[in-house]
């Protein structure tokens, strides 16, 4: 049985980056799970400052963005699926998106309203004061929208040693609780039966009644299940990919639950051939974060022994075999390069060895 | 229902997409970089319709998926391969400020708000009481939806001539309906005459002289009169009549001075029941129907575009709406709204195969057995010619009331043809205007499949064009395709709902405005 309890990152060894803040650059280190600014020793005085109204410098701020999006799972979306995926964001493209945020640049398409030869306009005054609030609430969701997307910017600036753990970091702290919903919101309960598909299933297009329906008619409670299942999907597919030579349109992910590592089989033949794979979501932070994902031409579906660079995994040779251990060893990641973009890209990353 | 399910399916779809977009070498089938997005948000619109999942859920997934694919190609202006890999700082600063500026203006991120609700107001110069309601405002006093009269629809095809200030016009009276909410007129006001003083703007000429004219009751009890115009060139408007009439009166007197008073008879007409059968869909396959009538009515608004030597393809809106289908009905079947034994995936098939559009991705084998109204609509399709004469302008003083259809009580009140098109105008209740949209703008908010056969044999489809949102009453515009034309002497009406189906043959009395 599989029950890991030391922390998900100890196969990961720290990185830094170089960041621009105020006249200088500063660096950034992740190191055990922690994000550190070796240059701003007491963050919790500057954000105090700031509050007054001293400027706040940018490496504090990326702290508190960090924080914010530790347990977000747009991070899986938007982030690489994988060394091949390396997204390239400069500061100087934060900058600029910032920079044309705050000149009004339209963020959002909004569909217009549709012209029919039975619609008039001349609001009543009950209409004017509903749309003065729309536009109001307009102008809200675009400055969150904005600043959402300045935010995931100077993230994924940081470069992709970063991105990949930030991605263990959300993966992790939804791997105990994922069946937890995201937004609960006041008066509605958690949707019974979702998950597993078990118990008996209702006829096509009826309902039960225990469903909680909100203004919309749709139960407003929505699981981490299906982004997790995305996020395994789209970074192991790749993986089978180069393991199996399977189209990875032929990778069907689900979500491991309970005791043990999870399953992996592979059935049919040719475009019935399908992959099946049931991992935990930890398997994003302790493994694919770490680069472990495929080693010696094993699968790699759980960390026995964590550690850097020498640790022991439970991997598979092939579908439907049992999982057998293998100490595995990492090399030390390259050099990071110098100049003005220094941070850790994909060819920074650990390469693993049985 | 599935509603993880649902989530789980489009969160996958949006990896796939992204996938396919971002490889070095997409295949063939992922076509332009925007298709993978709009596969996305068509899947995300079903799903949606079929209640599965939320408006917000969907939004936030196409954030997300927006924001991914546009962080990736961030910087292909610059010759960058998709991912950017190994040139990572090799573009000059302007450049990447320029695509990074693009981002931030193209991005889209977060909630779109709820679709705004159309606002309905009396037209400058009318003179009746207030304009209509707005939808969340209160109904006026003497409506009440439940005080458990029957509902009084009668067709009358009556001209009432007008006549001052130098114009001269006629107001057509197409029918006249008494429900729960009031009673009222079904009007269309003809193109006036103008006087030399109007035609050279020394004058401004009143086109809607509500204020002209009176109506009285076969007690000698007169109405004050409220105006709603319905907008557009047609001038179709309502005339509402306050207080409502009893209920037993035999007629009105409707007159605009110093022209003669025209005695407007209200008894019903007689006729046959509509005809009930049952029906049993899911709301997957009532969502496909909706789809495939779309597809039919679009269709028959594009000519197909010829290739020398080669069989005429569907023109490029047309086969727009293929990509998705087959994800479509998969996110449907995810959500145990649609049985993977329901027929409508095949009939679906069937009509892309006649449409000649591909890429559909349906797996179902195209099937043998069409509807009777989707083959007469094909047959239109693949027929007519670009040439085609319009239909003449005219109305038709029609009314039937329809027994409920999944909740929905359906008036019909009139219908006329303007400008090439033919409009019916219906009161609806059991609806609610939200504006939800569906798949390839499906109206949602009218969840009914409704046709009319003509005395000819040919099917023409209806769908809502515009609406007069009143709470608990709608008046709605449902377009015909083809539009009908006055040669008509009478329709058979089919309307659809899940649960049931209804039928009904209406004679046609057909006006004509000048």
């Amino acid at each position: 049985m599989i029950v890991p309890n030391d922390p998900w990152f100890d196969c990961l060894p720290s990185c830094e980056a170089h960041v621009p803040c105020g006249q200088s650059r500063h660096i950034v280190r992740w190191e055990a799970g922690t994000l550190r600014l070796a240059s701003h020793p007491d963050p919790e005085a500057e954000l105090v400052l700031a509050a007054l109204g001293g400027e706040k410098a940018r490496c504090v701020e990326l702290a508190e963005t960090w924080g914010r999006h530790a347990e977000d799972l747009s991070v899986l979306a938007i982030g690489p699926r994988g060394p091949a995926d390396e997204i390239a964001v400069s500061w100087d493209d934060v900058d600029a998106a910032a920079q044309a945020g705050q000149r009004g640049g339209r963020i959002g398409y909004r569909p217009g309203p549709r012209h029919g030869p039975m619609r008039l306009a001349s609001p009543s005054i009950p209409t004017a004061a509903r749309a003065q609030a729309r536009q109001q609430q307009d102008l809200e969701d675009r400055e969150r929208a904005a600043r959402r997307r300045n935010d995931m910017l100077s993230l994924l600036a940081l470069g992709y040693g970063f991105q990949v753990r930030l991605i263990g970091q959300v993966a992790q702290a939804h791997a105990d609780r994922p069946d937890q919903a995201t937004e609960p919101e006041t008066g509605t309960e958690p949707e019974p039966g979702t998950g597993t598909g078990t118990g008996t299933e209702p006829e096509p297009g009826t309902e039960t009644e225990t469903e909680t329906e909100t203004a919309e008619g749709v139960s407003g409670v929505s699981g981490v299940t299906p982004a997790l299942v995305a996020a395994i999907a789209g970074r192991l597919a790749p993986v089978a990919e180069e393991w199996l030579g399977i189209d990875p349109d032929q990778v069907v992910v689900s979500l491991h639950r309970g005791p043990g590592w999870g399953s992996v089989e592979l059935t049919g033949r040719g475009e019935q051939r399908r992959l099946r794979v049931s991992l935990p979501a930890g398997w994003l932070a302790r493994v694919w974060a770490a680069g472990l994902a495929l080693t010696g031409r094993h699968l790699v579906v759980a960390v026995e022994r964590a550690g850097w660079p020498d640790a022991r995994v439970l991997a598979l040779r092939a579908p439907g075999t049992e999982p057998v251990p293998l100490d595995v060893h990492a090399s030390q990641p390259g050099p990071v390069g110098g100049g003005r973009q220094v941070r850790p890209t994909a060819a920074d990353a650990p390469h693993w060895e049985v | 229902m599935n509603r993880e399910g649902g989530e789980t399916f489009l969160r996958l779809l949006a990896e796939a997409e992204m996938r396919d977009q971002l490889a070095p070498s997409p295949p063939p089938w992922t076509g332009s970089p925007g298709a993978g997005r709009v596969k996305v948000k068509v899947v995300g619109q079903a799903l949606t319709a079929v209640r599965a999942l939320d408006t917000d859920t969907v939004e936030d997934i196409l954030a997300d998926f927006d924001l991914a694919v546009s962080v990736r190609r961030l910087h292909d202006k610059a010759g960058q391969g998709p991912a950017g890999t190994g040139l990572h700082g090799t573009t000059p600063r302007t450049m990447r400020a320029a695509s990074a500026a693009r981002l931030a203006a193209q991005i889209q991120f977060g909630r779109a708000g709820p679709a705004a609700r159309l606002a309905l107001s009396r037209p400058p110069g009318s003179t009746g009481s207030p304009g209509p309601a707005d939808p969340e405002d209160p109904p006026p006093a003497d409506h009440d939806p439940d005080q458990g009269t029957p509902d009084r629809f009668v067709p009358l095809g009556v001209t009432v001539p007008l006549h001052h200030d130098g114009i001269s016009g006629d107001l057509h009276l197409m029918s006249y309906a008494h429900t729960g909410s009031g009673a009222r007129f079904i009007a269309l006001w003809g193109k006036p005459t103008l006087s030399p003083q109007h035609e050279l703007g020394l004058q401004n000429p009143e086109l809607f002289p509500i204020g002209r004219l009176t109506v009285t009751d076969d007690r000698g009890s007169a109405y004050e009169l409220d105006y709603t115009h319905g907008g557009g060139s047609e001038w179709i408007s309502e005339i509402s009549l306050h207080p409502a009439p009893p209920d037993d009166i035999r007629w009105l007197e409707v007159a605009a001075p110093p022209s003669p008073a025209v005695r407007v008879d209200l008894t019903p007409p007689g006729g046959g029941e509509p005809e009930v059968s049952e029906a049993a869909l899911s709301p997957g396959e009532q969502l496909l129907i909706m789809l495939a009538e779309q597809l039919l009515t679009v269709a028959a608004q594009f000519p197909l575009a010829p290739r020398p030597g080669l069989p005429e393809i569907s023109p490029r809106p047309v086969q727009a709406m293929g990509a998705g289908l087959g994800d479509i009905i998969a996110g449907l079947e995810a959500v145990d709204v649609l049985s993977p034994l329901s027929p409508v995936p095949a009939r679906l098939a069937a009509l892309c195969a006649s449409l000649r559009i591909g890429g559909h991705g349906i797996a179902a084998a195209p099937a043998d057995d069409l509807p009777e109204p989707w083959l007469s609509l094909l047959a239109y399709y693949q027929r007519r010619k670009p040439d085609t004469a319009q239909v003449r302008d005219g109305y038709a003083a029609v009314t039937a009331a329809l027994p409920e259809l999944d909740g929905i009580r359906l008036a019909l009140v009139g219908l006329h043809n303007t400008q090439g098109a033919t409009v019916l105008h219906v009161l609806a209740r059991g609806v609610t205007r939200e504006g939800r949209l569906g798949p390839f703008s499906v109206d949602l908010d009218f969840p009914l499949s409704f046709w009319l056969r003509d005395n000819g044999g040919r099917w023409h489809a209806a769908h809502p064009v515009g609406w007069n949102p009143r709470e608990p009453e709608h008046a709605i515009g449902l377009l015909l395709v083809p539009p009908l034309p006055r040669s008509t002497t009478w329709v058979d009406v089919l309307a659809g709902g899940r649960s049931a189906e209804v039928r009904t043959r209406l004679p046609l009395r057909w006006g004509f405005p000048s």
